[in-house]
């Protein structure tokens, strides 16, 4: 019993879905047969349609001129119309297909009432003659549905191509006099070019979305990559703040101790120093732990501090030990900076050189560090390589993590080819003047 | 009853000359020396012999963790190394224990604590800080997922009652705490210590801590 009702419903509920579809089938048509919309053509193909268009264009006016001699020679010898008629009707299908090249839709419109018109006012010479369309008035036609069919979703494509086979079989079938009825010829030719337009535009969508697909994941892998260079920076300053907060509890607790009685108030304030800075650790901590929780160091560097300048000659010497040439200069009177600045100097440095010996293997870098008043500039050149490398489409982390240690210090970073076919990346960090600590050389946090 | 001789070993004047300021404060804390870097370290160790070092991770030329390895390699070595760090729970200071540090200690420890930590690792008979300890040896234990199957059979050297020490030990408990749960003398207690010790070929206490969790006697969820 159960199972009846069950199957009672179903079939109601396909024979609702059929009505329901067929309900749907004028509003359809209008939506799909009644516009002027059709795709954009596509911009991600490399050498871009737009580019084509003018070619596309000249050979469409050409072959529709080509075509539209004989058409209207076969209108007028064969279908006995007359010559004005046939002149305006073959113009008008021929300028369809020039048509469909921008408006697939109304052009086919126009093809498909110019059909019906030459139908209404022919008279086929014999009964060979084929009918309704003339051999040109079929290969415009086709033209147009290709096209068609290369712009619009498929339905309606499919939709086009039924009312076009439909149309034809009606004016064969309302006309007299005697003819070769052509349906079956035509309804294959006019099959053939959509089922073809469908699956090239098919290809074409997929294409398409491909490429997006691929943008967005470009895009997805450079904004990742910059959170985890922005994580790294922030680890790294951490880590250097926190080096240095350890350094003022050590500091407090010593400070009573180099003096002989030291007086209650200082002990209190030094005590009071040392508190402040425990709790500034601990929140440290607590945020070093949500940024150390992914953190691919190599094991070299996790155990060595976090690197100032002093270790730049140390640096320069790994590279050159690697094969590369560098020569490096200092101008102005080196003094110590900021850990923040000392640091990211020293990773824009080591970024530079490793992109050197990345991108153009062989060449001769050269760094300079100048130390002006108020700013360090760094500057890392290479000369061109003995044949250009390729280049590179994704932002490099190196680039990227130069950018954003010289933002956040509020300097500036440029990078670019030099004129004589090397690359040249140049770092401004501001950098007030700054007293020395009590021991500058070994201050390696 | 003579100093605890202590070396200290970071690549900071400043947390070099503070340490040794605080610790020399201490009644029968000394230190004897300081190195700048590992290098110096284990080179100044060799020469002076001390009870404890205090050693940095972070340094140049040779960092804490692979200085302590260094340190403790010759098998006699009866040096006890108190790791220091900025960060508690950090993956380097349970490589430190594993490379056989017995202890690790923030830098910004109060003097009272840095002069309890020195005296609890040269007298070797309770973990130091054992709840932090356990914690880390637990977590890090457990995400490195150190073989076990070869050093289970070490552990059937041991006797019964030896296995509970060794799990007492693990929990983080002193000799004298073991003593009371087992309701034995802290002597016997001593003793089972050391016996566990020689039979798995273990420097310390908190090696032995690290080794029960490794092998899975101690299962973290256990405790």
């Amino acid at each position: 019993m159960l199972r009846v009702t069950s199957v009672q419903k179903e079939e109601k509920g396909v024979r609702a879905r059929l009505v329901a579809a067929l309900r749907a089938v004028p509003r359809n048509l209008r939506d799909d047969l009644w516009t002027t919309a059709r795709d954009p053509l596509p911009r991600t193909g490399r050498p871009s349609w737009q580019d084509w268009m003018p070619a596309f264009a000249l050979i469409l006016v050409l072959s529709a001129t080509f075509v539209a001699i004989p058409n209207i020679n076969q209108l007028v010898s064969l279908y006995q119309l007359d010559t004005s008629y046939a002149v305006l009707l073959g113009v008008l299908q021929s300028a369809a297909l020039v048509l469909a090249l921008v408006r697939p839709v109304p052009a086919w419109w126009a093809v498909t009432i110019a059909m019906v018109v030459v139908a209404a006012v022919a008279a086929p010479r014999t009964s060979d003659v084929l009918f309704p369309w003339t051999g040109p008035g079929l290969a415009l036609q086709g033209g147009v549905l290709l096209l068609l069919a290369l712009r619009v979703r498929p339905r309606a494509a499919v939709e086009a191509l039924a009312i076009s086979i439909m149309v034809g079989l009606a004016c064969g079938l309302f006309v007299s006099r005697a003819h070769n009825y052509g349906a079956g010829t035509a309804a294959a030719v006019l099959t053939t070019v959509v089922v073809v337009g469908a699956a090239v535009r098919g290809s074409r969508v997929a294409r398409t979305e491909l490429v997006l697909q691929e943008e967005l994941t470009a895009e997805e892998r450079a904004r990742r990559t910059q959170l985890e260079e922005r994580n790294r920076i922030a680890r790294e300053l951490h880590d250097v703040l926190a080096h240095h907060m350890s350094l003022i509890s050590i500091q407090a607790q010593v400070a009573p101790h180099l003096v002989e009685d030291p007086p209650d108030e200082l002990r209190e304030n030094l005590a009071a120093i040392r508190e402040n800075a425990v709790e500034a650790l601990t929140e440290l901590r607590r945020v070093l732990g949500v940024l150390r929780s992914e953190d691919p160091l190599a094991d070299g560097a996790r155990h060595a501090p976090q690197p100032t300048l002093d270790r730049l000659d140390e640096l320069v010497g790994n590279v050159r030990d690697a094969g590369q040439t560098v020569t490096t200069q200092t101008t102005g009177a080196p003094r110590p900076l900021s850990p923040g600045v000392e640091l990211s100097a020293f990773r824009i440095v080591q970024e530079a050189l490793s992109n050197v010996m990345r991108h153009s293997p062989g060449t001769r870098a050269r760094v300079e560090l100048g130390y002006e008043p108020h700013a360090l500039a760094i500057r890392v050149t290479n000369t061109a390589p003995a044949e250009p490398a390729p280049p590179t489409r994704i932002a490099g982390h190196g680039l990227l993590g130069m950018r954003e240690r010289a933002t956040m210090l509020g300097g500036e970073l440029a990078v670019g080819p030099t004129p004589d076919g090397g690359y040249e990346v140049t770092a401004i960090l501001p950098a007030t003047p700054r007293k020395p600590p009590a021991d500058p050389v070994e201050d390696t946090p | 009853m003579t100093n605890i001789r202590v070396l200290i070993a970071d690549d900071q004047m400043m947390v070099r000359q503070g340490f040794t300021v605080l610790l020399n404060a201490e009644p029968g804390i000394e230190v004897v020396g300081q190195a700048v870097d590992g290098l110096d370290a284990v080179a100044k160790v060799a020469e002076l012999t001390p009870d404890v070092v205090l050693m940095d991770i972070r340094m140049p030329r040779l960092g804490g963790i692979e200085a302590t390895r260094r340190i403790m390699e010759p098998p006699g070595a009866a040096v006890k190394v108190l790791v220091l760090t900025t960060f508690d729970l950090d993956e380097y200071v349970y490589e430190a224990l594993r490379a056989g540090a017995s202890g690790f200690l923030l830098k910004d420890a109060s003097a009272a604590d840095l002069a309890r930590a020195v005296r609890v690792v040269a007298a070797g008979d309770a973990l130091l800080a054992p709840n932090i300890t356990k914690r880390l040896i637990v977590e890090f234990s457990r995400l490195s997922g150190t073989a076990r199957a070869p050093l289970k059979e070490r552990v059937g050297d041991l006797t019964e009652r030896e296995s509970e020490v060794l799990s007492l030990i693990a929990q983080g408990l002193s000799n004298a705490e073991i003593a009371e749960a087992l309701v034995v003398a802290e002597q016997t207690v001593k003793s089972h210590v050391s016996r566990i010790l020689v039979k798995l070929g273990l420097r310390d206490r908190t090696q032995a801590a690290v080794f029960a969790y490794e092998t899975g006697l101690v299962r973290p969820s256990g405790q």
